[in-house]
């Protein structure tokens, strides 16, 4: 037993370690630029298609289509490699972040979509009634629900975003996979190097998709996230209580 | 055009002092005419309850008023000014010709995401009422409607009656001049609608003007000044409840209240 994981076990792992921090900053930053990128690009895409104009839907539609339907890596190698020999050369974190984020906001604009359209039509002409513009009605009433249905799927995509900027090993990104495999040629450790690898990733992942979960259930049993809603619904709460002592459920609206 | 009634005769109020004011209203969805030749008037202070058969164009007419739907002929008039003639909208700001008229959906339309009393304050923050000013509203007014105690809830959290009383707090948040219900109490159960009807009996005692597409037959005799009897887009018949649903002058009329088992 002591054998087999002194024999697993060789790689000098202390010499990696500034390394591998880098690499793991490397990788969070293509998460997370990407990610933002992605939800904006992926939000344009889906208010286009749901546009009253056939082009800006034609558009739309071309756009998800293509890129749902091409796989990441060689939208990779087109944005690093290809790009490069028509002339336009992007240092590999614009060429990487680009991928992902043209890639992942065409699923994401399919989430969206789905989640807009499904807020009822009942919710708009509650708003007209109320003297709402177009943009009150789409900031204050369709967009936070939307987010509530878009959430679980938004969420699956971003720690798939995440597993997914370990395809830019294949353009050297320097992020943790690229880092795993210079170690990897350096100590000739393979399954030690891989195993680690793949054990930061999972502890990256999985705790972001347990964290994800959590707020999930928080924005569906309508737990104000928001300072400014908590402070509205504090100043209601004195309100109700001060004003002539009615008995307020204090259970609703927490978890 | 021949039809042997008009409103305004009826109406006991003066012309002048009318909230809403439609006259030859006509309005067609893909070619099928929902309201042929309109004529309606609700006085200051007044409850006009509308009765007919669902399909035949009360909700249309009521949605008029408040400009959901845009007629394609006649006039609309609400508190004083034209919003709406021979097909155009002429109304310079549509967001305070709604801030007039407040609305009671069917379905409640209370948005899900916000709890009750939130629901009762975005109208208000958004025509430019300041936070604590708005809440207090809001607070006071889910009181008059008895659902102060459900405050902090969110909308699945209420019955069907809760919902639709938040629902008229809502309504009344921007201090309409004019309330419009359509079918208010048509999804709810027989207590939950003994619950929203008081509510509304203390909204028409409070002087409120209120324009009510309603089945509750009962309940337009005892508060409503004036019963318009709509079929197939046109105002049938018109008068006080007490000649409309016990003297009906038009066979429609009397089929219309017959298929209603007399409705007392």
């Amino acid at each position: 037993m002591n054998d087999m994981a002194s024999g697993l076990f060789q790689v000098p792992w202390s010499d990696y370690r500034s390394d591998l921090i880098d690499a793991l900053w490397r990788t969070l930053s293509y998460t997370v630029v990407s990610f933002v990128g992605a939800v904006l690009l992926g939000l344009a895409v889906a208010l286009l298609r749901l546009s009253k104009a056939w082009p800006a839907r034609a558009v739309a539609a071309v756009y998800t289509e293509v890129f749902k339907n091409i796989p990441l890596l060689a939208i990779i190698f087109l944005s690093y490699f290809g790009l490069a020999s028509a002339g336009l050369r992007l240092d590999v974190f614009t060429a990487g972040c680009l991928s992902l984020v043209v890639f992942y906001a065409a699923y994401l604009s399919e989430i969206f979509r789905s989640a807009i359209s499904g807020v009822h039509a009942g919710q708009t002409e509650a708003g007209e009634a109320l003297g709402l513009g177009k943009v009150g009605i789409f900031s204050h009433v369709i967009l936070p629900q939307a987010v509530r249905q878009a959430l679980p799927g938004t969420n699956t995509m971003l720690v798939d975003l995440l597993k997914s900027t370990s395809l830019l090993v294949t353009v050297s990104a320097a992020e943790l996979m690229s880092e795993g495999r210079l170690i990897t040629s350096a100590t000739f450790r393979a399954l030690e190097v891989y195993l680690v690898i793949s054990a930061v990733y999972f502890a990256l992942c999985y705790p972001l998709s347990q964290l994800l979960l959590l707020l999930e259930r928080k924005v569906r049993a309508g737990v104000p996230l928001s300072p400014w809603r908590r402070r509205r619904m504090r100043a209601a709460r004195e309100l109700l209580a001060n004003d002539l002592g009615v008995p307020v459920d204090r259970k609703e609206a927490t978890v | 055009m021949t039809e042997p009634v008009t409103t305004t005769e009826i109406t006991t109020s003066p012309a002048t002092d009318a909230v809403v004011r439609i006259d030859g209203l006509s309005k067609s969805f893909d070619g099928r005419l929902v309201l042929d030749d309109v004529h309606l008037e609700v006085g200051r202070g007044r409850i006009v309850s509308v009765i007919g058969q669902s399909g035949g164009g009360k909700t249309t007419l009521m949605r008029c008023v408040n400009l959901l739907e845009r007629p394609d002929k006649g006039m609309v008039e609400v508190a004083g000014e034209v919003v709406h003639q021979g097909g155009r909208t002429v109304c310079r700001d549509l967001a305070r010709l709604r801030r007039t008229v407040g609305m009671v959906f069917q379905r409640f339309h209370l948005f899900p995401h916000l709890t009750a009393v939130e629901n009762v304050v975005l109208a208000q923050r958004k025509a430019g009422i300041p936070e604590q000013e708005a809440l207090e509203r809001a607070v006071a007014l889910l009181r008059r409607v008895n659902v102060a105690h459900r405050a902090l809830a969110q909308p699945e959290q209420l019955s069907g009656g809760e919902q639709q009383r938040v629902a008229i707090a809502r309504a009344l948040a921007l201090k309409p001049e004019v309330l419009l219900f359509d079918e208010p109490t048509s999804s709810l159960d027989p207590e939950a609608t003994r619950e929203v009807l008081s509510v509304m009996r203390e909204l028409a005692a409070d002087g409120m003007t209120m324009l009510l597409v309603t089945h509750e037959l009962p309940f337009a005799r005892e508060v409503a000044d004036h019963v318009v009897f709509v079929d197939g887009g046109r105002i049938v018949e018109a008068g006080r409840p007490e000649d409309v649903l016990d003297n009906p002058a038009q066979d429609r009329t009397r089929e219309f209240l017959a298929s209603y088992g007399t409705a007392s």
